[in-house]
Formats: structure tokens, C-alpha cells, sequence
């Protein structure tokens, strides 16, 4: 079922105000909030998708000293460029056996220590599937694959909603929609699912949308702020008349795109109050987060959490996003500073978590549009398939590689080409895990992930229990 | 070799409902034979091509009949009203100027248009030079002014320029064509890269599609951007294989696209029903060598004017093996320069060019989701290279992609001029930076000093436009053709709405704001001010207190002259900004509000009609109305 703003001011008793009026919404979104409840029944799911493609070759790496050799083999000149950075003795080791198969690179200490501690995992050569491919199936093009392999805006919305570019509804929304039913309270329609970055198709449902939040929280109108604060000197009516045309509402159209503009005018402006609202009345955390960037969003994305019971949810799907990914180019002095953004943005926010004790609570996971191939083009890499990612959090089952990791060479079972990997597990089989965990039933996962019966064994076991 | 062909030979066979352009068929029937008789072939094509289009191409490219019949549409209004003067610059300039309709009036926009195809080209070079030789040579070559210079001299061009059709295609060109110095890479730190592609895009703005994409490809701009500066040979030793990314973004996003058109845009269907691949990732691979061996030609160390030059290719470092992609071949030894123009040539002759890059251009001048049969008519004009505007005058030279025929095509289509009301569907969000810019235009905004304006140094931030000229987060730029928003009518029709992808609840506010700080004239602000010295300061740049002080003031003098009449400051908006679509709801909406300002008194002096104006004029900009333009 869609939801198009006049139901939804139909369901939340504000239809019969007309142009929304100054004070009176607020005071409805409130008195229509979720009853008070059990505070601790709380869970969020946060993407953090890495855009451009992140370098799973770059990512997990060999710590086996042969499989070690195979990668010098196959990268000498990227890795000769890296230097002391990718030497074996600068590597993390995954794991605690006496011989670890698999480390992280240098630039990633705390997510070691996560994983190392139990609240961090990987997931290996995950990615886009119709069904499970072998090597020879996808050199006869014998089985249905994804459209548009190896193509970032495809990739990326393929990662999202199992669709191409045009893709309507992902499963971050789908998954919001199954858990908040037909009878969901203004605040749950509002908030539920939040982007921290543009809005993709991830956060999409058939009821849900996404609310646009930005490192600064939520936007305001300079201006009417500012007849707001002179409404005791006169502004009041001013105020009143320019809130209403914000609000895109009360003049009768006909045209497709206005009138979809109007319903974004409108919405932008009652949520955006609303949340300002909310999370101005909250506790300010205290971890310090990274500045700019991927920091910048995930402390923003914390603060809404820490404000979760003024908002009136309690389950979230949070999307933050974080760029230049696509290491074409100069891989070995551009990816480390990103791989030490990522490091330092998710440990702060799992610092955060537990700060606010939702450390249990809050599961954060990677995605990104593919991984790369493990030939070198002189000092980059190319589009590949199958990646690795990690997800973090206290309630995961810590310090596991769940899935076959193919080994650093060419010609494997898993080679597409040139090293780009055929996935030995579907996004689906990622993401099935994560639904239930956030508390979605099996029809209601079936309904989210319609191709995860394609795939063995539904899904990854990924939590505690 | 299985190699894709099952995509080459379904856009090889003759298609009964094609463009009846006899150029494309014969492209089709000389690409086959290619495929067997390379060598020879290659020499004929290009005879048949420069000889036999412009013949074919007054007959062939008229509409066709089916499209006759079905215009029965009101004559075009031209220029004989305000608001018909205005919806048409609206489309095809910066925004109406406030002095157009006075110039204009009586006259054929296909006279316009001629003017204006015949104006020179105002280059962004000259520009540039002007800003560099402000900066203190000593100062660190990150300094934000020195990365701001090529902004400056979009904003002047725009909102200045004469050739304004010139610079509105090379924007829109900027789109598809996509460089961007986003997140401080060498194309931000070293500005001449940016403004000698500015100046490509300028330049070819009228010339042909095939033309222009060589000066791209050549250009260090794109080379960098799209990382095939330099790219070497495959080698067997080290496992190296050429960089893929210009090779694939070229055909995905420059020429070709994904999937298999119909001459009208729409996409073919196999037997079950599904899209047609255009190309694997082999043909990527075999084309992926044809863009090695370039590099820049550079002139000394560390010399930025090596980003002002086209690349120059070494031969030593350029694949010599044979590159096969699309079903065709480039022969085992050919060289560089060679290469890129048959690979050039190829894609151009591959039957989803037109479709693929009208239906775009389209987009960016007049419509977010064209019918069909716009599309059709427009891609029928690309591939003939020909195009008779209303007053019989021929445009073109007959050869596939001449965009001066796309553009007066796209422009003076006979459903376009058909009026603003004609089509609940037809039109498009305005993209952030027109909106702007139809703002400046409309009250002759003394635009000259960009610089003064920190807002216009970094307009992708959503608090302010979330859109930045030649700035786009990736290659995608910022919004996609193909984004059909979710959750939206728009959505649930299947339309497509590439502007929508920047409307949220950030940058709905943030562009109030952004406007609301130039309609109110916020530069003239003590902090702001000093907080702009500082930069200026940093940057070694001498700053004038009171030109800064000045800029960008408006000419408001009409408007406030007509304050005390609500309605009729209104009626002037509506016609000057939104060429009359404000609804009267809306109208009234803003005559209730004006009201409440008193012309007087009321602690505001003699501040009332100033107010009235200011207030109504970013009502206007508000306006959804306003924001949607068709």
C-alpha cells in the first residue's frame, strides 16, 4: 500500500487543520507518539555504504605467508607502491588461532580490536546474485545474472533493492515497513528510517520514506526563524502566512511534479521542526567524534539515536554514505586515508553505542557498490563483483569471517576475471540475518528479500542466539 | 567468439521502424562489413559519410507524416507576449532577462536562436587569467580561492554572457560529459584543467557530437578524472591490465548506455521480454586499450598549462594488440591516435548514440520525462545532422550529431511550443543553479564579482544549492536520467524526475536559504564581510570593502514601484519569474501576505514597499509553481 502525504495527514488527525498551523503540529506529532512502553525495546540497523566500490582485495588480507606470496605475486607493482603499509609484519591478524589466515590493514586498528573483542565480524564475497553461479555457469552466461554487472549506479542500487538504477523500494525500507504495519504513528512514519547522505533507493518502502538529516541535524528556515522570534513584536500573522506557503500547501494543482514538489515542501517542513525538536531536548553525547565526513554523519546519526524515545521509534534503519571508493587511480595514497576515516568514524560511534548502553542495541554493517579486481592497471584497480564487509556491534556473534575468502590469485574457483569475484553469498543471505535480528518474521523477510529463497540456508548466523 | 553477439547483431539488423535516415543504415551495413574486411572498409565508410549525408539529409530528416498529423497544435506564440517571451528563455537561456521581453517582442525565437548561434563564443580562459593574476603567486596552491576561480568565471558567463544559448548547452554538456574538481583533486588544485574544459564544452556547444568527444577524450581534464592519463599496455609479467574506466563510463554514460534503444529512447526487448545488454565487461576490456598512451604534454616541471593542452599520445606506451569491442575490431598494430578514431567512430555509428544523448539533452533544456515521440523526432534530427526551424532556415551540416539541429530540434518541437499547459506531465524540476540564476537575470544583478559571495565558492553543500557547477560527486553527476523518485505520483506513473534525486528535507530549506540570503541582499552583513577579507587575505588577494559591500545588488526598482498595488507586484513576478504559472491560489497566498506589510511606519520607515518586494519575490522562488518548469 503507498502513502502519499494526504493519508498521511488523514491518519495523523492533522488533515482537519488545513494549512498546518504554526505550534498545533508539533503539539499533534506529540500527542499521537508511540505510547511510552519498555524503553529498552530498541533496535537500529545503520548501512554505512562505501560509494565508488570499495577494494576487497585491499580490505582482507592474506596472512598466511602463502597465501601472502600469492598477493605479492599478483599485485607487485600496487603493492611495491604501498610499501611498509602492506608488508606482512604491518598487518592485523584476524582471529586468535596460532595461525591466522586473514588480516586487516594497519589503518584499521579499532576495527581489529572489535573484531578481536568479539564485536566485530566479516562477511566475505558477498554480492549481487538471482542464484548461486559457478565459474563455468557465468562464462556460459547459463544462469540469470544481475543486469548491469560491474556498473557503479547499477551496483549500488542493486546492493540496495535488488534492482538496477530505477529501483523503487530497498530492503532498508522494506524491512521499516514490514515492522511498523498499517497502523504506524506519524513519529514512526517520520523517523524510522533516516539518511544521513542524498537519499538512494535503501531506505525506500512501499509506506516508508526516508528523512534527509546533515551533519548539521535538521534544517531550519532562516527566515522564518526569524519572524518566529518576532511574532511578540508583531510578526505572528507574517509568520503564520509564510509557514503555510513553505509548507506547499492549500493552492489546488494539477501538474505531476509540482504537486510532488509541494508534498516534499510540506513534509520537509513539519519533520524538520519536529526533529530539531526532539533532538535539541536530548542529552548531548560525550564521545568525540572524527570531524567531517563519515565522522561527521555517524555522530549525527547518534545524537537522533540518543533522542530515539522523543522521536517516538523504536526500531530504526539508518543510511550513511561515504565516497571515493572507486581507486582507478593513486590506490596506495588515497585508499589508507579512507580505510582510517571508516576506522575511526565506526569505532567512535560503537564507543557512542555504549555510551548510551545500546551497544546490544545498534548494529552497524558496510556495503558498497562492488568490490575490485585483484590486477593492478599501473596503480589502481578495476570494477569487480563479490566484496567483503564487516558489521559491528555488541549483539553479533564477534570475531568470525563467515564465508569462503577466495585466495589472492587469479584463476580460482570465484574468478570472474582479472580477480573480480563471482559471490559465494548473496546480499540477501547478508541481509536476511540483519532482518530478523531487527525482529522481522519470515513472511515479513520473504516479503523484504523476495529472491532469499533462491539461496541455502536463508541467511548467515550473524547474532548471538 | 561469442563475443556480445547477440547485442550486434540485433542493432545490425534493419529495423522496420527505425529513423528512415539512410546515413545510420549505412553505417549499420559498413559496420558489418568491418567486421570482415576492416582495412578497407574503414577508408569507404568514412567517403560514404562525408559525402552522401547532407544530400540525404534535407529530405530525410523533415518530420514524418504521422508526426504532421498529429500537430494540431495552437501556432506557437513566439515572442508576441511576456510570459510566452519568458518560458521560452526560460528554457533555453540562464533565465529571462528583465530587459528581453522589451527587446524581443514581435520577433521569431528562430531569429533568436540564429542570433545567437552566430554570436562568438565567450571563453572562460580569458576569465581565469584574470582571477590568477589576483592570487599572490607564493600562495599554497590548495588556497580555496585559487580552487574557486573556475566557479567565478561560470557564474559571470551565466549570468552575464551574451551567447547565453552557448552557455546554457555547454552546462547542459557539463552534465552528461561529467568532470568535476569535487574533493580537492589535481583538477581543483591546478584550474586551468577545469577552464580549458569549460572552454571545450563552449566551444563545441554548436559543433558536432563526434567532434566533441574527441577534444574530451583528448582532454587532461577527462584524463585525469577518469584515470586513463597514462594508462600503460596489458602486461603478461605483472598481470597489469589497461584502466577500464573511461572505456566503460564512455559507453554507459557518454554515448551508448546499458541498454539496447528504440529510436524514440524506450528500451528494446528480447524474446522474453527483458532489456538488451548493450555490452559485457569483455567488450569493456578490448576497448579499455584503446585509451593507453596518452599523457599529458607537459612543458617543463610542474607546469599547469600541461592541463590546458590536449594529451598527446606515445606510441610506445599504447596497446598493440587487437582491440575488439561492439562487435567490431580495431586491427592488431594500429596506433593511438588511429585507434581512438575508429573506436570513436564505432560507438558513434552504434544506432542508440541518438536516442541515448537526445533523450539527455532533452532533459536538461525542457522535459524530466519526454514522450516517446519527442524523443523520437529529436533523435531523428541527430542522426541526420539536420533540422528547418518554423521560418524555413536549415540548421546543420548533415552530419549524425551536429547539435546545433539537436538543439533547435529539442527547443522548437511542436509539443514543446505548444504551451505551459498542455501536459500536466511535461516539464522538470528546475536544477538548483537556474533557479538562481533566473533570479540574477530577471533583476540585472551586477554579477561580475562572483567572488564577493562565499555561498557561491561551495554551492554543493545541501544548506545552500546542493549543486555546484563542474562539482558533481562522481561521474554520475548529481541527479541520474534514469532516477524515477520513490514513494512520489511521479514514481507510482513510472515517470522519470532526475531533479527530484536533490529535493529532501536538507535541501528543500537550504536553497530557501541560499536565496533568501541574495534576495535580501545579505552580502552587505559586517561579519561576512570580514569573514570574506580573511579569505581573500589568505589567498593574497587585494579585497575592496565596498565593492564587496555592493555586489550583487539587484535592480528591484519596478517592483517597488508597483508595492503598494499587492496584486499587481505579483502579476509582474509572476509573468517575469514564472512566465504566468503562478496558480491563483498561490497568488493569493502572497497578496495576503504582502498586505500585512505596511507600506510605512510600523518601525519599519520607509522600508515597507522594499519588504513587500523582497518578501514576494521569495515567496515566488518558493513557489512550486516556480520550482517546476513547464
Amino acid at each position: 500500500m503507498t502513502m502519499d502525504r494526504r493519508q498521511f495527514l488523514r491518519n495523523t488527525g492533522l488533515a482537519g487543520l488545513g494549512a498546518i498551523g504554526a505550534g498545533s503540529t508539533i503539539a499533534s506529532f506529540s500527542a499521537l507518539a508511540n505510547e511510552p512502553g519498555d524503553p529498552d525495546d530498541y533496535r537500529a540497523l545503520v548501512c554505512l555504504f562505501l560509494f565508488g566500490g570499495m577494494d576487497n582485495h585491499d580490505f582482507i588480507l592474506p596472512y598466511a605467508p602463502s597465501a601472502y606470496s600469492e598477493l605479492l605475486n599478483a599485485r607487485p607493482e600496487l603493492l611495491n607502491a604501498q610499501g611498509e603499509q602492506r608488508a606482512r609484519e604491518s598487518l592485523l591478524p584476524l582471529g586468535a588461532e596460532a595461525n591466522p589466515a586473514w588480516a586487516l590493514p594497519p589503518e584499521m586498528p579499532a576495527l581489529h580490536g572489535l573484531f578481536q573483542s568479539g564485536s566485530a565480524s566479516v562477511v566475505t564475497n558477498v554480492g549481487p546474485l538471482l542464484e548461486p553461479v559457478t565459474r563455468q555457469q557465468f562464462a556460459d552466461r547459463s544462469v540469470p545474472l544481475p543486469p548491469h554487472l560491474f556498473s557503479h549506479n547499477d551496483q549500488q542500487a542493486t546492493w540496495q533493492s535488488s534492482e538496477p538504477e530505477g529501483a523503487q523500494y530497498g530492503w532498508g525500507g522494506l524491512f521499516v515497513d514490514a515492522l511498523l504495519g498499517s497502523n504506524a504513528s506519524a513519529d514512526a512514519l517520520a523517523f524510522s528510517a533516516i539518511s544521513a547522505t542524498g537519499v538512494g533507493p535503501f531506505l525506500t518502502g512501499r509506506q516508508t520514506r526516508a528523512h534527509r538529516i546533515s551533519p548539521t541535524g535538521s534544517a531550519q528556515y532562516y527566515l522564518l526563524n526569524a519572524l518566529d522570534n518576532a511574532r511578540n513584536g508583531g510578526a505572528d500573522e507574517l509568520y503564520t502566512r509564510l509557514r503555510s506557503h513553505l509548507s506547499g500547501v492549500g493552492a489546488s494543482r494539477r501538474h505531476v511534479l509540482e504537486r510532488d514538489v509541494a508534498s516534499a515542501h510540506g513534509n520537509a517542513l513539519v519533520v524538520n521542526e519536529r526533529f530539531n525538536e526532539a533532538v535539541g531536548a536530548s542529552e548531548p553525547l560525550t564521545t568525540a567524534f572524527p570531524g567531517g565526513g563519515v565522522g561527521g554523519q555517524l555522530r549525527t546519526v547518534a545524537q537522533s539515536i540518543a533522542a530515539r524515545q522523543a522521536l517516538g521509534v523504536k526500531r530504526q534503519v539508518y543510511f550513511v554514505g561515504m565516497g571515493g571508493f572507486d581507486t582507478h587511480s593513486a590506490q596506495a595514497t588515497t585508499l589508507p586515508g579512507l580505510l582510517a576515516s571508516i576506522d575511526q568514524g565506526v569505532s567512535a560511534f560503537h564507543t557512542a553505542m555504549q555510551e548510551l548502553g545500546l551497544g546490544e542495541q545498534v548494529t552497524l554493517f558496510s556495503a558498497s557498490d562492488f568490490g575490485r579486481t585483484l590486477a593492478v592497471n599501473g596503480d589502481g584497480t578495476d570494477h569487480g563483483w563479490g566484496a567483503h564487509h564487516f558489521v559491528v556491534g555488541d549483539a553479533l556473534q564477534g570475531g568470525r569471517l563467515f564465508g569462503d575468502t577466495p585466495p589472492p590469485q587469479l584463476g580460482h574457483d570465484a574468478d570472474a576475471g582479472s580477480g573480480r569475484l563471482i559471490p559465494g553469498l548473496a546480499v540477501e543471505q547478508f541481509a536476511a540475518p540483519l532482518g530478523r535480528w531487527l525482529g522481522l518474521d519470515e513472511e515479513g523477510l520473504i516479503q523484504a528479500l523476495p529472491r532469499l529463497s533462491a539461496f541455502d540456508g536463508g541467511g548467515l548466523d550473524l547474532f548471538v542466539g | 567468439m561469442k563475443h556480445s553477439a547477440l547485442s550486434t547483431s540485433s542493432w545490425l539488423s534493419s529495423e522496420s521502424d527505425g529513423p528512415n535516415c539512410r546515413a545510420a543504415s549505412n553505417f549499420r551495413r559498413a559496420l558489418s562489413t568491418l567486421r570482415f574486411n576492416r582495412l578497407a572498409v574503414v577508408g569507404l565508410l568514412f567517403a560514404l559519410l562525408g559525402s552522401g549525408n547532407s544530400a540525404l539529409a534535407a529530405t530525410s530528416c523533415d518530420l514524418e507524416p504521422r508526426d504532421k498529423a498529429r500537430d494540431s497544435s495552437p501556432a506557437d506564440p513566439g515572442f508576441s507576449t511576456r510570459v510566452a517571451t519568458h518560458r521560452f528563455l526560460t528554457q533555453a537561456t540562464f533565465g529571462p532577462h528583465k530587459d528581453d521581453f522589451q527587446r524581443l517582442q514581435g520577433t521569431a525565437p528562430s531569429a533568436w536562436f540564429l542570433e545567437q548561434l552566430s554570436l562568438p563564443p565567450s571563453y572562460h580562459r580569458p576569465l581565469l587569467d584574470e582571477y590568477l593574476a589576483r592570487v599572490d603567486p607564493e600562495v599554497d596552491f590548495t588556497d580555496i580561492f585559487r580552487v574557486s576561480t573556475t566557479t567565478f568565471s561560470f557564474w559571470r558567463h551565466a549570468l552575464e554572457a551574451p551567447d547565453q544559448l552557448r552557455q546554457r548547452m555547454a552546462f547542459a554538456l557539463s552534465q552528461l560529459l561529467v568532470v568535476s574538481n569535487s574533493g580537492g583533486n589535481l583538477l581543483a588544485v591546478v584550474p586551468q584543467g577545469i577552464s580549458y574544459y569549460q572552454d571545450i564544452l563552449t566551444q563545441y556547444a554548436f559543433g558536432n557530437y563526434r567532434d566533441l568527444l574527441e577534444a574530451v577524450t583528448y582532454s587532461p581534464a577527462m584524463g585525469f578524472y577518469l584515470t586513463y592519463v597514462d594508462n600503460r599496455p596489458a602486461d603478461p609479467e605483472t598481470g597489469r591490465m589497461p584502466d577500464e574506466n573511461y572505456a566503460r563510463e564512455l559507453l554507459q554514460l557518454f554515448t551508448i548506455g546499458l541498454r539496447e534503444l528504440n529510436p524514440d529512447g524506450t528500451s528494446r526487448l528480447d524474446e522474453s521480454g527483458q532489456p538488451i545488454e548493450t555490452f559485457n565487461n569483455d567488450d569493456i576490456t578490448g576497448l579499455a586499450g584503446v585509451f593507453t598512451g596518452l599523457t599529458y604534454d607537459a612543458r617543463g616541471r610542474q607546469d599547469p598549462e600541461a592541463l590546458a593542452r590536449p594529451m598527446q599520445m606515445v606510441d610506445a606506451w599504447h596497446a598493440r594488440e587487437e582491440k575488439r569491442f561492439l562487435g567490431a575490431s580495431i586491427p592488431e598494430g594500429t596506433d593511438g591516435i588511429a585507434s581512438i578514431d575508429q573506436a570513436l567512430d564505432i560507438i558513434m555509428a552504434h544506432p542508440n548514440l541518438a536516442p541515448f544523448v537526445s533523450r539527455q539533452l532533452i532533459q536538461r533544456f525542457t522535459s524530466s520525462n519526454p514522450d516517446p515521440d519527442y524523443v523520437r523526432r529529436v533523435a531523428r534530427v541527430f542522426d541526420c545532422g539536420s533540422f528547418t526551424l518554423p521560418e524555413g532556415q536549415q540548421l546543420g551540416s548533415g552530419r549524425k550529431g551536429d547539435l546545433d539541429a539537436v538543439l533547435a530540434a529539442i527547443l522548437f518541437d511542436p509539443a514543446v511550443r505548444r504551451g505551459r499547459d498542455s501536459n500536466p506531465e511535461f516539464g522538470k524540476v528546475r536544477e538548483p543553479i537556474l533557479r538562481f540564476t533566473a533570479w540574477a537575470r530577471a533583476f540585472d544583478v551586477e554579477a561580475s564579482t562572483p567572488e564577493y559571495h562565499s555561498l557561491l565558492w561551495q554551492a554543493a553543500e545541501p544548506e545552500a544549492l546542493g549543486q555546484h557547477p563542474y562539482r558533481s560527486p562522481s561521474v554520475f553527476n548529481f541527479y541520474r536520467p534514469g532516477y524515477s523518485p520513490p514513494g512520489t505520483r511521479a514514481g507510482r506513473m513510472g515517470m522519470t524526475a532526475p531533479e527530484m534525486q536533490l529535493l529532501d528535507a536538507s535541501t528543500i530549506p537550504g536553497y530557501a536559504n541560499f536565496m533568501t540570503y541574495f534576495v535580501f541582499e545579505g552580502a552587505g552583513e559586517d561579519n561576512e564581510l570580514n569573514a570574506l577579507e580573511e579569505r581573500f587575505d589568505e589567498a593574497g588577494v587585494p579585497f575592496d570593502r565596498k565593492a564587496a559591500a555592493e555586489s550583487f545588488r539587484v535592480d528591484y526598482s519596478r517592483q517597488v514601484d508597483l508595492a503598494e498595488d499587492p496584486q499587481a507586484l505579483v502579476t509582474d513576478l509572476n509573468e517575469l519569474l514564472a512566465y504566468g504559472s503562478l496558480s491563483p491560489d498561490t497568488q493569493a497566498a502572497m497578496v495576503d501576505f504582502i498586505e500585512v506589510i505596511p507600506l510605512s511606519g510600523g518601525g519599519l520607515g520607509d522600508q515597507g514597499r522594499w519588504l513587500r518586494v523582497g518578501y514576494a519575490v521569495l515567496m515566488t522562488l518558493t513557489a512550486p509553481e516556480y520550482l517546476v518548469q513547464r
